[in-house]
């Protein structure tokens, strides 16, 4: 995926990022850019995603309540965004695709305290139905 | 033979879908006082719903992606926020509406306390989530809503002057004793009622749902163009009825009992036992759409797993929403809160709500980026262009109508 030239905000921010199992894992709420000393142009070397990213990007007093929430309920002290490292990036089309599956990703606290405390308590979570 | 048999049956899904409270009581109310001479706006609102519901399923066939996912896009995430919140609350309350409607009709059936019957029926719909898959719980309730088909039935059975009905729809006009303000808050109130803002949610994620592509446009269409229609026509028929009944003996509607007022009188028991299995099956089906939507719209909006393809356990968040939505809804119409009135004013927001999603969605289904040779017709084009001017001087006059006219009274 490297070396490619992209409008960031029309292509990558906002995005729906999927699994290998196409399963969704989040939005690109933030990216993290690495600015070269020499001065050529920035890259994004990672997507971020949770509220941790979308806080900034929202502002305002919202934003700042979402981070500080996000932060306080996180179990890991100083909780960054989730971070996915563009080189696991496999296509960057209406979605983005990344080559892990969610569980490896890590990046899906809330999702799984949803889980695990709340969703999977009801008897038939297991269940899929067609 | 069976692709002729599931097309049927993806008409009548929709034509029995199409009703719900909003619809039930804004025609029944509308026909009681103005008699047909709203019933053009019925006539723009199934257009116009038409259209969204078009342009909002193409995309979510092309691009396989719900509403919300694109808003956010296009909109980015402040102004997106801004759209979700407005869109959830109307949505929210639509869902409080309907939950009430389906302990209304309860209520009709039993003569038993609706606020009792509320409880159960938010287990109800949560169950029919949790548990139903999708393409049978569309089918089951969409086809059971047909039962208000009973509508027609009674309107032709009260052999109304048929040409005097026509010339009522066709010549417009405010009826003595009713100021402008009033007639046109109560068009408001249909075109809201005519074009919910859930009913597209509803529609673009259901598609994604059942894995819709491009090869079924085809059937999206027919599903569109033919059952909203006929849809729209059940709808002219509650208003009809009204018109017939009500209106002459000066009976206002504030309850369900006024709405099915005259098919009982023309039908009698066998009549009120099919249009309270309608409305049932209308309201139930539409409390699981509006609590569906919710989840929909928060989770695309936030990028979280959705839907009822996988077991619950995938999606926790977002059936964690539902959830916390219907048992919300539920207390709302608990405090006593008159379902009614809930849904007058869920018709007036929904009316306001609405261009916030329509012009994200006109946007997208112009961009060949997305929709490559999929994007909008001319025709489509030109008329979703007016629809857009329409939906916008609406939205801006809605709420100055509602408080000039004390909402309608």
């Amino acid at each position: 995926m490297t070396g490619r030239v992209r409008d960031l905000a029309l292509h990558l921010l906002d995005r729906q990022v999927v699994d290998t199992d196409g399963a969704a894992v989040g939005n690109v709420d933030d990216v993290e850019l690495h600015v070269p000393e020499d001065g050529s142009p920035p890259y994004v070397i990672a997507l971020l995603t949770g509220p941790q990213a979308l806080g900034p990007r929202l502002g305002g007093r919202l934003g700042s309540w979402l981070v500080f929430w996000s932060h306080a309920l996180s179990r890991h002290s100083g909780a960054d965004p989730g971070r996915i490292g563009m080189e696991l990036l496999t296509d960057l089309g209406a979605q983005v695709t990344v080559a892990r599956s969610r569980v490896e990703l890590g990046v899906h606290e809330n999702e799984d305290r949803a889980r695990t405390y709340f969703v999977e308590r009801i008897p038939g979570a297991r269940d899929a139905r067609r | 033979m069976k692709v002729v048999l599931k097309v049927f049956l993806g008409i009548l899904t929709a034509i029995g879908g199409f009703v719900d409270i909003g619809d039930l009581v804004a025609n029944a109310v509308v026909g009681a006082r103005f008699g047909l001479s709203l019933a053009w706006v019925v006539v723009i609102g199934v257009v116009g719903i038409c259209l969204f519901a078009d342009m909002s399923g193409r995309v979510a066939a092309v691009t396989g992606r719900g509403t919300f996912d694109l808003v956010r896009e296009r909109l980015g995430p402040r102004a997106g926020l801004a759209n979700l919140v407005a869109s959830t609350f109307v949505t929210f309350l639509t869902l409080a509406a309907e939950v009430g409607g389906v302990a209304l009709a309860l209520e009709l059936a039993t003569s038993v306390s609706y606020l009792l019957f509320v409880p159960l029926v938010a287990f109800l719909v949560w169950f029919v989530i949790w548990r139903m898959p999708f393409e049978k719980m569309e089918q089951a309730f969409g086809l059971a809503g047909l039962a208000l088909l009973a509508f027609a039935v009674a309107l032709w059975q009260l052999g109304p002057d048929w040409s005097e009905l026509l010339r009522q729809a066709t010549h417009p006009s405010v009826p003595d004793g009713e100021g402008h303000p009033t007639y046109l808050f109560y068009a408001v109130s249909l075109f809201g009622a005519a074009m919910t803002p859930y009913e597209v949610f509803f529609f673009s994620s259901g598609a994604v749902e059942e894995g819709w592509s491009r090869k079924d446009l085809r059937t999206e269409r027919l599903n569109v163009y033919l059952g909203f229609p006929l849809g729209g026509l059940l709808s002219l028929a509650i208003a009809a009825c009204a018109t017939l009944v009500l209106l002459p003996q000066g009976i206002g509607v504030d309850h369900l009992d006024q709405v099915a007022l005259p098919v009982v009188l023309s039908l009698g028991k066998v009549g009120l036992a099919f249009l309270i299995v309608g409305f049932v099956a209308a309201t139930f089906g539409a409390a699981l759409e509006t609590a569906l939507s919710t989840g929909y719209s928060l989770s695309q909006y936030l990028g979280w797993q959705w839907g009822k393809r996988t077991a619950p356990r995938e999606a926790a968040r977002f059936h964690a929403v539902v959830l916390i939505s219907v048992v919300l809804g539920a207390m709302l119409i608990l405090t006593t809160l008159d379902p009614v009135k809930v849904t007058e004013y869920s018709l007036v927001f929904s009316a306001v709500a609405l261009p916030l999603t329509y012009l994200p969605i006109l946007v997208v289904a112009n961009d060949p980026d997305y929709m490559g040779e999929s994007v909008n017709g001319r025709v489509v084009n030109a008329l979703a262009s007016v629809y857009l001017v329409l939906l916008t001087v609406v939205a801006f006059a809605a709420i100055p109508l509602m408080i000039a006219t004390k909402a309608g009274q």
